[in-house]
């Protein structure tokens, strides 16, 4: 589902809303959420690029670690932008979970025999985005990630 | 069709060639071929993602795999055709420093016959 409005007042003048998407808890809806990404933001294609890698790590996370892969949840997207910046939030009504704060980091330097995948999705949405973090509402978590926009 | 694979073998060469999405809902359709190569000692692979507009950790780590199978068997990898955004992935994921890459198929293909 996507939905595009204009300003909303609690998010200040200049934000604007471009997508508000819910998804079911499944892996193999990212590919839709992907495309409805892209619509919100056609100037950006290297963000959109980001952005859905973003998702997609957290979401998983979330769908493998939050829910135990239960596919009958809703997770929710909101993508907002300001001249500035783009902010993406994701909200589920899993238990409490921390990716950025209970995930190791990879070893990114180590050789091809010693290397492991673990981790590796929370690094990548680290780099990519200028901003991380989340919170529990005391119904689910939200994930806030900020990406600046050069003029 | 979100995504699709295609393995070949050329001059003892295999190329498998990767097309559209890679993720964690379609890496699992790769996991057998990837685990299939380098069966023998030094083979040889070649991986084409000239046709592959997006991976995630799920495909990465299926790259890393045959990576790692190629070392157990003497055997060479490259990765070639890699988009800006898809390279830009295995650089922040470390991967560009452990893997071979090349810029187009023609050049891996002359690599892998040195």
């Amino acid at each position: 589902m996507q939905t595009s409005t204009s300003t909303s007042t609690s998010m200040g003048p200049e934000k604007v809303l471009l997508l508000d998407y819910t998804m079911p808890s499944q892996v193999v809806m990212f590919g839709n959420l992907a495309v409805s990404v892209e619509d919100a933001i056609p100037d950006l294609p290297d963000i959109a690029f980001s952005a859905n890698l973003c998702l997609e790590e957290l979401i998983t996370n979330t769908i493998q670690y939050g829910l135990g892969n239960a596919p009958d949840h809703a997770i929710r997207i909101y993508i907002s932008r300001s001249p500035d910046c783009l902010e993406i939030v994701v909200r589920d009504d899993a238990p409490p979970f921390d990716p950025f704060n209970s995930v190791p980091t990879p070893d990114i330097d180590a050789g091809v025999d010693e290397r492991d995948i673990g981790g590796l999705g929370v690094h990548l949405v680290r780099t990519l985005m200028d901003e991380a973090w989340a919170t529990y509402d005391g119904t689910g978590n939200l994930i806030t990630l900020k990406k600046t926009l050069k003029q | 069709m979100s995504f699709e694979f295609h393995l070949d073998t050329n001059d003892g060469v295999q190329h498998l060639t990767l097309v559209g999405r890679l993720d964690s809902a379609t890496f699992i359709t790769l996991e057998k071929t990837i685990n299939g190569l380098f069966s023998s000692a030094g083979d040889r692979v070649l991986i084409d993602f000239s046709a592959l507009s997006y991976i995630s950790s799920a495909g990465l780590r299926l790259i890393l795999v045959a990576a790692k199978r190629a070392r157990q068997v003497g055997g060479r990898l490259i990765l070639c055709g890699l988009s800006p955004t898809v390279r830009d992935v295995f650089e922040i994921s470390g991967f560009l420093k452990i893997m071979e890459t090349a810029d187009s198929k023609a050049d891996a293909e002359r690599a892998l016959q040195a």
